[in-house]
């Protein structure tokens, strides 16, 4: 109740500046280290903001890993140049491929935007667009864009959001208040070319923003679901971007107009997501959007690095979709798996499980043994034991 | 400003009459699940099934304090293809239960269920022989996080019978509420018993 409160103040300062403000100019590029009035439609943009940022630093979607966090800052700060004492970098641990920047500097990243760059200049780029949007006004312009369309009723639904909040939950609460930092399809494009041209001057080949694009595209392609594939668009809590394929068709022209090459920092930027990947694949197949997760994976495979990881979980793709011919999919990848040095332990005990789903006893027996030679302390070791005692009393399943 | 927060206040009041007319008794004694699942209660609870999303007809849901601070499911056999968590659209799937699951993906259907109920960093552990009326199972602990960071712990059960999934699972904040009623619920699903 308190934090409904402190959210009708900050809604009532929105709906009753809106007016009286309306008419004051917004900057080009936002004035250095400046905190707006409290009265005015900025400040009540900006007290909105601090509400959902104190919620995102309780989240349990908070990724508490310092050192990434650190590195996704330094290249935030990178591409934000002179306005990097002014952002704040949170990276949340949700698989969707987004990053939302609040008004008063707050910036999200999502780790599914993370497992889907391929190096820092994707991310510089990524983070360029959001740096863009803090820095060229996004939100003040967009809030009196909206005011001038909706009137007070937004601001009454913020209200009732925030009070049904406690019951829906907190995600809906910040889809709600996020629903007032939405942007433009102008100021999207707008972030989209500023961001390029950040990326471009921190040194880092601006080409990558166009890469984005097309894996994002290629992703959304593969969707198990017709709605997702026909709406060309990932889920997020900003829904009125434009769609991915007229910003790549933009960002392509864009691209022409800058200097060629740069650095991509790729193995840089995979040392970095290498110890969250398992964590984040498991995040993604709990969409359970098979087809993109699948070709998310086999795209990290082209990379050529963390193949036991990645074969795992493309192993356990095909192994919670159970279409036809999936468990012989799912063996071959754990199969693939076993082989490579950086197979986790679990690998040996889903494969010994779908080899005795498919009647090869004696492959099951071996990987059973080799999972609890891997993992002497496992906590379903009296499972696999059960398992092992079937196998040799001449039970398959 | 005041008209604001009238309309909020309605708004609020409105939500919490719609989720109390739900609400109904369940006092101690024997508590069928189904016809023939029962478990026996030590104390009176409160029976909040109506109130449970998209209602899944074979998932009750019992609580002392209130859904955010204790609740208790009681999963009655779900057949291949049921769940316990219903989709809210097609495109958004929740787990389903599979004929020839093995047992870790017995444990991993309540736990993506979890998920689905929407706790994150939802982790299992200490997996243990388990049984209802001499059916073998396996029980579990939990370990979630509401998704404004409050710390879960929980305590779950699966048998597997006659190609049926039974399901029970405690779930309450981790200070205080989970082990002020974990007895109960230890004595709770040590009643569980097939008719």
């Amino acid at each position: 109740m308190r934090r409904l409160a402190r959210v009708a103040v900050a809604a009532a300062a929105l709906a009753s500046s809106a007016t009286a403000y309306a008419a004051e100019p917004i900057p080009e590029f936002r004035p250095h280290n400046i905190r707006p009035d409290v009265h005015t439609d900025e400040g009540g943009l900006w007290a909105t903001s601090d509400e959902v940022e104190q919620q995102i630093k309780a989240s349990s979607e908070l990724d508490h890993d310092a050192q990434l966090t650190g590195y996704v800052r330094e290249v935030a700060c990178k591409v934000a140049f002179d306005y990097c004492n002014e952002i704040r970098v949170y990276v949340l641990d949700l698989p969707f491929f987004n990053a939302a920047m609040a008004p008063n500097g707050g910036m999200q990243v999502w780790s599914g935007l993370l497992l889907r760059v391929d190096n820092e200049a994707q991310l510089a780029f990524a983070l360029g667009h959001e740096t863009t949007h803090f820095v060229r006004n996004h939100s003040i312009l967009a809030w009196r864009k909206a005011k001038a369309r909706t009137s007070v009723a937004m601001v009454v639904s913020l209200v009732a959001g925030g009070a049904g909040a406690s019951i829906l939950g907190n995600l809906v609460y910040l889809g709600i208040a996020a629903s007032l930092f939405s942007f433009t399809r102008e100021e999207e494009a707008d972030a989209d070319r500023y961001g390029l041209q950040r990326a471009q001057e921190a040194g880092y080949d601006p080409a990558q923003g166009v890469n984005v694009f097309r894996s994002l595209q290629a992703e959304v392609a593969a969707s198990d679901f017709d709605k997702v594939r026909k709406e060309d668009a990932r889920t997020s809590i900003f829904d009125d971007h434009p769609n991915t394929a007229a910003r790549l068709a933009a960002i392509q022209e864009e691209v022409k107009t800058l200097p060629e090459g740069g650095k991509l920092e790729k193995e840089r930027y995979r040392a970095m997501i290498r110890p969250h990947l398992g964590d984040w694949l498991k995040d993604d197949l709990r969409r359970k959007d098979f087809g993109e997760s699948l070709h998310l994976i086999d795209h990290l495979l082209e990379q050529g690095e963390d193949l036991g990881v990645l074969q795992f979980y493309k192993g356990e793709a095909y192994r919670l979709r159970r279409k036809n011919g999936d468990l012989e999919l799912a063996q071959a990848a754990y199969a693939l798996a076993i082989a490579q040095p950086d197979a986790p332990a679990a690998a040996w005990r889903q494969l010994a499980d779908v080899e005795q789903s498919l009647g090869h006893a004696d492959k099951a027996k071996t990987n059973f043994e080799a999972y609890l030679a891997k993992a002497p302390d496992a906590d379903d070791r009296w499972l696999v034991e059960a398992s092992l005692k079937k196998l040799s009393a001449g039970e398959h399943s | 400003m005041r008209s604001l927060l009238k309309i909020a206040a309605v708004c609020a009041a409105t939500l919490s009459l719609a989720a109390c007319a739900t609400i109904t008794s369940a006092p101690a004694g024997d508590y069928k699940v189904a016809s023939d699942y029962t478990v026996t209660l030590g104390r009176q609870w409160s029976d909040m099934s109506a109130a449970i999303m998209g209602k899944p007809k074979k998932v009750r849901m019992l609580s002392i304090d209130g859904v955010f601070l204790n609740r208790l499911y009681l999963v009655d056999g779900l057949a291949p293809g049921e769940f316990i968590v219903k989709a809210a659209s097609k495109d958004k799937p929740t787990p389903v239960y599979h004929s020839g699951m093995s047992p870790t993906e017995l444990v991993e259907f309540v736990s993506d269920s979890t998920s689905a109920l929407g706790y994150d960093r939802v982790e299992t552990s200490h997996l243990r022989p388990a049984s209802i009326s001499g059916t073998d199972g396996i029980r579990f602990d939990v370990a979630a996080q509401t998704p404004e960071g409050l710390d879960i712990a929980g305590t779950g059960m699966v048998v597997e019978r006659a190609g049926k999934l039974y399901v029970n699972l405690y779930l309450a904040p981790k200070e205080h509420y989970y082990d002020a009623y974990l007895p109960e619920v230890e004595k709770v699903f040590a009643s569980a018993r097939f008719s």
